[in-house]
């Protein structure tokens, strides 16, 4: 296995980050303090047709690989520090591969062009307020079968994208007796269905700028045409896509830790104290090591991942330890930059207290790290 | 080894760790929870890598990992044998 990138990747990659440097410039203080959406930056990304990658070009995307996605998401999150918009981004196109592999031809042809140009926002939901890491097992929203379709009952939390969202691809109960591999089924929800309530976003920590919150489903009527993949397909329809989903968002986390790497660098080089630069002390030096250690790991089994999807083969085990792997490395990477940067890195003016307080999410979101060991001890037959 | 013989052998090994009934051809994997929403990534691992086949989105049905029988069905039809083979 190669993971030298081509040349039409180092391109894509350069211009990416070019793009955003110059033309993502919306007060990201400001969106930060009062959680809002920067939908002109989200525009700009739909532009460069970001969220289009993967897609094929029938359906308005760029056809490129699942590698290229990747380092575009890498390069997104090296050089946008906006990290709720790159996530809010890598969710839109995680929608667009559910659809894309599990879609009928006419739900391909309805939301997938609207998908790749950014004209509408992409949801999906599946955690509910009752079930976080064990969102399948405790899942209870419902979805009774009638005549014509279903009706979905219940609520959905913490749902990225959810506020703002046009479609949400839901998870619900189909056949509550049954297994719940056989008992799930997906449904993609539009925004103006009747008895579909889209809740206020939720003040968090970090990520501020991505809008989570609840969505609400009360006597919901879906015809059968929403339905996404066959009923009783929806447990592994979200099997399929962690695979997916744990290749994105670390991918965007890989560049953010690129870049708090360089900025550490910059600083050690530039701060004195007690008459030489401060990276020539191990203490100070030793950190920004094992930053360094963390992203050329973390590159490369996430390369490894891409490219095992890229050849159409199951990566369960490489997207769990480079979720895992990269987000423990973020966090950690972060708080580091924060000690080698001292009273300056509390400071908001410096932004690094922004990505730590960004990089606790990525060790939550998309299953938490306890629940990629418990994913990855599972893999090895433990 | 027959191909159902060879994923029978992995689910009671590898899935179950050894410490189940003895699985027949028509035992109900799914709703018998032999097999759950783990187990059947672990499974899937398992059949591209020792078939060497590819199952798709349209194929990842629950009804096609039912039984044995189901899966042996499904795996020898990709490989162009028939389920005795």
């Amino acid at each position: 296995m190669e993971f030298v990138l081509s040349e039409e990747q180092i391109d894509l990659r350069d211009a990416v980050i070019r793009f955003a440097r110059q033309e993502i410039d919306h007060d990201l203080p400001s969106y930060d303090k009062e959680g809002s959406f920067p939908f002109e930056s989200w525009r700009k990304c739909a532009d460069m047709q970001i969220m289009a990658l993967p897609f094929a070009e029938e359906y308005g995307g760029c056809g490129s690989d699942f590698l290229t996605t990747v380092v575009v998401l890498q390069a997104l999150g090296y050089s946008c520090r906006d990290a709720g918009l790159v996530h809010a981004i890598a969710t839109q196109i995680l929608c667009g591969l559910q659809i894309h592999l599990f879609g009928t031809p006419e739900q391909k042809q309805r939301f997938l062009p609207a998908l790749c140009r950014g004209e509408k926002i992409f949801a999906q939901a599946i955690t509910e307020p009752g079930a976080g890491s064990d969102a399948i097992g405790a899942m209870r929203t419902r979805a009774e079968q009638t005549e014509d379709g279903y009706v979905l009952n219940g609520s959905k939390m913490f749902i990225s994208n959810g506020p703002i969202a046009d479609v949400v691809i839901v998870f619900a109960l189909t056949d509550p007796e049954s297994s719940r591999l056989s008992g799930i089924s997906c449904f993609m929800v539009e925004k103006e269905t009747a008895g579909f309530e889209r809740c206020r976003s939720i003040e968090k920590m970090g990520l501020c700028t991505l809008q989570n919150g609840e969505l609400v489903f009360d006597d919901c009527h879906v015809p059968k045409a929403t339905l996404l993949g066959r009923e009783g397909q929806g447990a592994i329809i979200f099997n399929e896509s962690m695979e997916w989903e744990r290749s994105l968002l670390p991918a965007a986390h890989l560049g953010t830790l690129e870049r708090v790497l360089e900025t550490s660098i910059a600083y050690a080089k530039k701060r004195s104290a007690f008459g030489q630069p401060i990276g020539k002390y191990q203490a100070v030096a030793n950190k920004i090591v094992d930053m360094k250690v963390a992203f050329e790991l973390g590159r490369l089994i996430l390369y490894k991942a891409a490219t095992l999807k890229t050849q159409g083969k199951r990566a369960a085990m490489e997207a769990s330890i480079a979720k895992l792997f990269i987000s423990e490395g973020l966090k950690q990477s972060c708080l580091d930059a924060v000690q080698v940067h001292g009273g300056y890195g509390f400071t908001k003016e410096y932004e690094i207290e922004r990505d730590l307080r960004d990089s606790v999410a990525a060790t939550i979101y998309s299953g938490t790290s306890e629940m990629q060991q418990a994913i990855i001890s599972r893999l090895m037959g433990l | 080894m027959r191909t159902i013989d060879n994923i029978r052998q992995f689910i009671t090994s590898e899935i179950c760790g050894g410490h189940c009934e003895p699985i027949t051809d028509t035992d109900l994997l799914i709703d018998q929870g032999i097999i759950d929403s783990m187990g059947i990534i672990v499974l899937l691992g398992f059949l591209e890598e020792k078939f060497a086949v590819r199952i798709e989105g349209d194929e990842l049905l629950p009804e096609n990992f039912a039984t044995l029988a189901a899966i042996s069905t499904l795996v020898d039809k990709k490989n162009g044998m028939n389920a005795e083979g």
